[in-house]
């Protein structure tokens, strides 16, 4: 009696470990989900400039949703949970870049929240970021960790649009820490880039 | 040292002498050496990341910027009061620096540095080419100015068609649509001429002077030519004159029904040139960010961007590589369909039917492109000059990494960080040839 018990218990168990290693295995890889979902959830993330009262702004606004859905920039701003971008918190924030020449800097709050966001920010030095990598606080961030270069490239009208859509996308309250020290090939030898997407903002 | 009286008082404030005298000696001794490491530090802290530490305009983040940032090696600078050929002047440099080159990544300092860093800087750039050592700056002669007036403007017309401008700069003072040829700088890269009817884009400035004093100097290094001998002074105050009234409203100071029709005016001149137009749209949205190999730094591997090559650890999904944009054949995409193409930039699904991951390639985004823009990126796309770099395919971990790795983020909730490395990952090696240069 006993010796059945205790084969049933070890077969039970070797079932549970093959059950679970399956289970690993298989949980569907993001190949899976049909690309309508991915597009669907990106395109629904960025909310529309229907309220804005002013035509002309609305127009401009307009064009600025085009410009930051199309550029990605919610990449790297959106704040990602344990199943991917939270269109909730969409340009909130808190995603990590180690690179080799400016430290670890955290994706920045592009919603308009006043203290954690871009709201108390100025036209002007959002543009100074968007050309030249450059915070008001006069520090640079790494071409790597914020592709701005490509963004020099928008012109002075496109960049106003990408300003004047941000100031009308959902405010969230949302921390983003300052960057940290250290070097991406310290993490990993002869890296260029780490990138957690574990959100780093409070 | 001078003799202390006793007492705490007279201590304190012969320690205070100490220090005032000490701080005396030290600034009367050390200025030839002491604000030249300040300086360098400025430099290095704020114009390094463009123009490089050795000011050969290489710095980390200059290879997708356009127009590239200046190399002060060659001591050959765009925007001066002086003749052609001619060195800069310190005015020059310093206000350069102070507003910025509007239209650029160069900013305006002035909010940030004081006149005296921002004046020491402009020393500091002169020293990186040995031309400032001998030779000296020849200011233009500036002639009387001729005021703004309808029969200024009217003059100026003539000029602008007398002098041919319109080759270059379109005949109603645009470069929108087919009509700017292509341009190359003294260093081989394309540029674009000014378009006229946006002032607020003009790097110099954009008042009668700054416009005269441009057509006087000319910008050097550029096929811009000064036109001091081949006009009149009165003559180039009128083309300044003309210049300056074909400026048109910029879009933010527009209402509604203007912007309608601007916007629309951009639509057709993009129909008119969608390579034009999927150039900046390929600069804009950053497709060499990752489709180019860099160095552990994150400078762009010379000759070799659009070429992909860039290598990502993508945690359970093992290694990719970014494919080769460039037009070639045999290992770019030369060998694709436009529906291809189309169909791997919009929906993640690559020619042989195989998909990829919603990120790093960002398809979800751009299938909001509309089908002109989309167009136009591939119309552009096919113009990149071909490179070879055959990239390999993408690496799956093995069964046993595959499931470590899974459980570590599944059910660990381990961070599994997403890792990009340095060098080419493609058969081309890591450089050689010249970068195509990005585009506005």
């Amino acid at each position: 009696m006993k010796k059945i018990l205790k084969w049933v218990v070890s077969v039970i168990l070797v079932l549970a470990v093959c059950g679970f290693v399956a289970f690993l295995y298989l949980i569907p890889p993001l190949t899976s989900v049909a690309p309508d979902e991915f597009i669907k959830q990106m395109a629904s993330s960025a909310p529309a400039v229907d309220g804005i009262a002013d035509p002309a702004e609305r127009l401009i606004a307009e064009r600025g949703r085009y410009l930051v859905l199309t550029a990605d920039c919610a990449g790297c701003h959106t704040t990602q949970g344990p199943q991917g971008p939270r269109s909730e918190m969409f340009l909130a924030g808190g995603l990590t870049f180690a690179t080799n020449t400016h430290g670890t800097p955290v994706s920045r709050n592009l919603t308009p929240d006043r203290e954690t966001g871009l709201g108390g920010r100025s036209d002007q030095e959002i543009k100074m970021v968007l050309r030249s990598g450059m915070f008001h606080t006069g520090r640079s961030i790494s071409p790597r960790a914020m592709p701005w270069p490509g963004f020099s490239i928008w012109t002075d009208e496109d960049l106003h649009a990408v300003i004047t859509y941000l100031r009308h996308i959902k405010s969230v309250r949302h921390a983003i820490p300052d960057p940290g020290p250290g070097r991406a090939d310290a993490i990993v030898p002869n890296a260029t880039e780490v990138v957690s997407t574990v959100d780093a903002g409070k | 040292m001078p003799p202390c009286p006793s007492g705490a008082r007279w201590f304190v404030a012969c320690a205070l002498v100490a220090v005032v005298a000490t701080g005396a000696i030290g600034l009367t001794r050390t200025p030839p050496s002491k604000p030249a490491t300040d300086i360098s530090s400025l430099y290095d802290a704020n114009c390094a990341n463009c123009h490089g530490k050795d000011g050969r305009g290489d710095g980390v983040a200059a290879g997708l910027l356009n127009p590239a940032p200046r190399d002060f090696s060659r001591g050959v600078y765009k925007f001066r009061s002086t003749a052609s050929g001619s060195l800069p002047s310190d005015d020059d440099l310093v206000r350069v620096i102070s507003a910025g080159l509007p239209g650029t990544s160069m900013p305006s300092w002035k909010v940030r540095l004081t006149s005296a860093q921002i004046g020491a800087l402009a020393s500091y750039i002169k020293t990186f080419s040995p031309r400032f050592a001998n030779e000296r700056p020849a200011p233009v002669k500036m002639a009387p100015a001729v005021a703004a007036s309808a029969d200024s403007i009217n003059k100026g017309r003539k000029v602008y068609s007398d002098l041919a401008c319109g080759a270059c700069h379109g005949d109603i003072g645009s470069t929108s649509g087919a009509t700017a040829p292509e341009l190359k700088d003294d260093w081989g890269r394309d540029i674009k001429p000014a378009d006229l009817t946006q002032p607020w884009t003009f790097r110099g400035g954009a008042t009668a002077t700054d416009i005269y004093t441009r057509m006087k100097a000319g910008i050097d290094g550029t096929p811009m030519p000064s036109f001091a001998d081949a006009a009149k002074d009165a003559d180039l105050w009128n083309l300044a004159n003309y210049v300056g009234s074909l400026g048109r409203k910029p879009t933010w100071k527009m209402t509604a029904d203007e912007l309608n029709a601007q916007y629309a005016r951009e639509r057709k001149e993009a129909a008119a040139n969608p390579a034009g137009r999927g150039r900046y749209l390929a600069a804009t949205l950053g497709c060499a960010h990752c489709h180019s190999p860099v160095d552990a730094d994150g400078r762009e591997l010379p000759g070799l961007i659009f070429a992909g090559g860039q290598k990502f650890r993508m945690a359970v999904w093992g290694n990719i590589v970014t494919p080769n944009l460039t037009s070639d054949n045999e290992t770019g995409i030369g060998r694709y369909s436009d529906d291809d193409l189309k169909r791997a930039i919009t929906r993640g699904i690559k020619h042989d039917e195989t998909r990829m991951l919603p990120f790093p390639m960002g398809w979800p985004a751009f299938a909001s492109l509309s089908d002109p823009d989309l167009n136009a990126l591939v119309a552009y796309l096919r113009t990149i000059p071909p490179v070879t770099n055959a990239i390999p395919a993408p690496e799956r971990l093995n069964i046993a990494a595959y499931l470590a790795a899974k459980f570590k983020m599944l059910i660990l909730g381990r961070d599994y960080p997403l890792v990009i490395f340095a060098g080419n990952a493609g058969s081309a090696g890591n450089g050689g040839g010249r970068a195509p240069a990005a585009g506005r």
